[in-house]
């Protein structure tokens, strides 16, 4: 008994001790962070991918940002404010893990802006984490539908296309140029679901046929199975929605295996990342890019945007992904300019509508956000792929026609959403 | 004997007192709310692993199974079915703990590698089953659209989604409950035949203990706690995802328990401590933090097989 209360005894003595000098601890703490916080820079969370089978568009959309930090610095900042930039790895594929990042940069780095994510689900699923702490985002990468469709919402802005889009910008084309009976090769997530209900519901539109649809979980490296059963299909057109790596791997498998000649090969949605992966023999098809480096010449500010990435990748040309990044960072800079604050709701409604300056664009055709759903309405660069670079070894591309987002994107109400300002 | 009591009560007091108030010093060590949250939850999930591991001697290779069918069943529970936050934690927790008893009851004639082996297989097909119905589970894309909901006191509310350290303080009870239910079931009689099993089966069994029917009430009851885990990892995500239910997560829990100590009970929090806290400050450095995991784990295994609270141990227990 006496063991008994001497223990206890202890126990209050030394939990009264910590507890104590914890909370004299605490004491010193909390003026300590308020005061750190009125010096703090303007600062930019983003969250994408520099791992796996993404890696490549993602460190190029992180560079994209990047470039237009440096160029907001050197002038005035945003609104007098310097901006600084913190990147997290949000892995290719790892919802759970881009989700832990969000918050991360929001909660422990009190970033007023988060970017991210080139994968589409992990967009929607960070734009569920933004949208609970009320912070402005912008999603460079992740095509999905839902994300300025049926699931938009007051925060969030996307820069690249719908994955409708892709699918309106070059499905009228593939149908006439290669045939009708379409076989699908197709990323098992959220935006290879949008991206195939659009291609399936155009080429039904038009009258043709799907031979079948091969979901191939993200990551996938080994494509055999799902092109034998591809071929048995004797399809026209075998249409690879597949991206990154993936993209990669299976372009060079149906290389290996010959399909190229004896099926038309081709796709929507085509980036410079992959194709520079890709051997020569490879690279075949009608696609299209979301921006293209080779364009006629006189487009303002390009030949400077192409000379400064050149500098910082080692003479590469700038990708549609860095251009994502670029975009991204200066539309928020614009936004918060024209507001006149960094507050969400302000920047929010001074994003809707933006029409991008010409430096900014780099591109012939008018390009803006529309208000409505804050999709950005992007030129689609139409054409074929070249095996060998036609002037320059990285010009993989030809380009036949440059389309405006408004002709190829579905009308608000079409999208779905419903935009609904907080109180 | 005092002496020893003594010092026991010392280190559960500091480990409580700083429980108590990680969300007044973590800031000072750039950590944040959030985070501490995260570690106590898979510091939860660790134990549960240790639970089976450390003290019944059964290693699970599957236990993520049940952390993300319990995360899946909360989350689904929100969305769908009541906006409770305490409500959505008990469907996690019988769903992921009933689940597990039942597919137990297949595996307790199995031992060593077999056991782990099928555990692993079971896990794959909970992963599957997340990964493939799309229309319940969202796929890959993982569920979401549920998020926690106050607590109601009929008199008061408590904000658990958007006050973080009210959040943590949920936790932090959830989590006391279930670690004190843990100590109280080890030091039952019950779990002192969990230790005879752990230390000669055949000896248990000689001495008239139905081995079987042991390992599987302590392969269920770690399974219950490990939904539990699961559970509350939804509501600190507000997002569930077929990750959850990978064997390379459950190869995680038994990392943590591993590096902590696994025959100790608070060493797979430590474990759980420095894993979390390591991925999240190396991976914002590095995106090849998991190389210096895994250093860290061969470290360990060659220099201090019994992990970090195993080698502060008298040599005594050894």
């Amino acid at each position: 008994m006496s063991k008994k209360r001497q223990s206890l005894a202890t126990l209050d003595r030394r939990t009264f001790v910590k507890a104590g000098g914890v909370a004299a601890l605490s004491q010193v703490a909390a003026p300590f962070i308020i005061s750190a916080r009125g010096e703090t820079a303007l600062k930019i969370g983003v969250d994408e991918p520099l791992t796996g089978t993404y890696a490549a568009p993602g460190k190029n959309e992180v560079l994209g940002c990047q470039l237009a930090v440096d160029e907001l610095n050197a002038k005035n900042g945003i609104l007098g404010r310097k901006v600084e930039m913190l990147t997290e790895d949000s892995t290719s594929g790892d919802a759970g893990t881009a989700v832990q990042k969000a918050r991360k940069l929001i909660e422990r780095d009190n970033v007023n802006l988060l970017v991210g994510n080139v994968n589409s689900a992990l967009s929607q699923a960070m734009a569920q984490v933004s949208n609970e702490k009320g912070i402005m985002h912008i999603v460079p990468g992740g095509h999905t539908d839902p994300i300025t469709g049926a699931d938009c919402k007051w925060n969030v802005f996307r820069v690249c296309n719908t994955t409708r889009m892709e699918a309106n910008a070059v499905c009228g084309l593939l149908f006439k140029t290669y045939g009708k009976k379409w076989h699908f090769i197709t990323p098992d997530y959220a935006f290879g679901h949008t991206l195939y209900q659009g291609c399936e519901a155009d080429l039904k539109k038009l009258g043709g046929t799907v031979t079948g649809n091969e979901l191939t979980p993200l990551g996938t490296t080994d494509f055999s199975a799902y092109l034998i059963k591809a071929r048995a299909a004797n399809p026209d057109v075998l249409v690879v929605l597949v991206q990154g790596n993936d993209m990669v791997n299976c372009l060079k498998q149906i290389s290996q295996f010959g399909i190229d000649k004896q099926i038309h090969v081709a796709g929507t949605q085509q980036e410079l990342e992959s194709v520079e992966a890709m051997p020569p023999e490879a690279r075949v098809g009608v696609w299209m890019f979301e921006w293209y480096w080779k364009q006629a010449s006189g487009t303002p500010g390009l030949d400077a945007f192409i000379a400064t990435v050149r500098k910082h990748t080692g003479g590469k040309v700038p990708t549609a992904r860095n251009w994502f990044g670029y975009v991204t960072v200066h539309a928020y800079a614009l936004a918060c300019e024209k507001a006149k604050s960094i507050e969400g709701k302000a920047v929010a409604k001074a994003l809707g509508g933006l029409e991008l300056p010409p430096e900014v664009k780099l591109q012939p055709n008018k390009v803006y956000f529309r208000g409505g759903d804050h999709q950005l309405m992007l030129s689609a660069f139409i054409g074929e792929l070249l095996q060998k670079g036609d002037g320059d070894p990285e010009n993989l591309f030809k380009v036949n026609s440059i389309v405006s987002g408004d002709s190829i994107a579905p009308t608000v109400e079409e999208t779905g959403c419903k935009m609904q300002m907080p109180a | 004997m005092t002496a020893d009591q003594r010092k026991h009560l010392a280190v559960l007091a500091a480990i409580w007192a700083a429980l108590l108030f990680a969300p007044y010093w973590m800031p000072f060590f750039g950590g944040y709310t959030a985070l501490g949250s995260r570690v106590l939850v898979l510091g939860l999930g660790a134990m549960s692993v240790n639970f089976l591991l450390g003290f019944t001697g059964v290693l699970s290779f599957g236990h993520a199974a049940w952390f993300g069918l319990g995360a899946y069943a909360c989350g689904l529970t929100l969305k769908h079915i009541a906006l409770s936050t305490p409500l959505g934690l008990l469907a996690g927790t019988l769903v992921g703990g009933v689940a597990g008893a039942l597919l137990g009851a297949l595996l307790v004639r199995r031992r060593g590698i077999y056991f782990a082996m099928v555990t692993i297989a079971f896990g794959q097909v909970f992963y599957y089953i997340a990964f493939q119905w799309l229309s319940l589970t969202g796929g890959d894309d993982g569920l979401r659209g549920f998020a926690r909901q106050p607590l109601d006191f009929g008199l008061f509310q408590i904000d658990l989604l958007h006050n973080d350290i009210y959040f943590y303080y949920f936790v932090l009870f959830c989590f006391a409950v279930a670690v004190g239910l843990m100590a109280f079931i080890l030091g039952s009689p019950f779990g002192r035949t969990m230790i005879a099993i752990r230390e000669n089966e055949r000896r248990a069994r000689f001495l008239g203990i139905p081995v079987e029917l042991h390992i599987w009430i302590a392969f269920a009851l770690s399974c219950f706690f490990m939904a539990f885990a699961g559970s509350l990892y939804a509501l600190v995500n507000n997002f569930a995802d077929p990750r959850m239910l990978h064997y390379s997560l459950s190869g995680d829990f038994v990392i943590m328990a591993v590096m902590g100590g696994m025959r100790t009970f608070w060493g797979p929090l430590l474990g759980a401590i420095v894993f979390v806290v390591l991925q999240d400050y190396i991976s914002s450095v590095t995106v090849n933090w998991m190389s210096f995991i895994g250093l860290l784990i061969v470290l360990i295994v060659l220099f201090f097989p019994r992990g970090f609270l195993g080698m502060l141990r008298p040599r005594r227990t050894a």
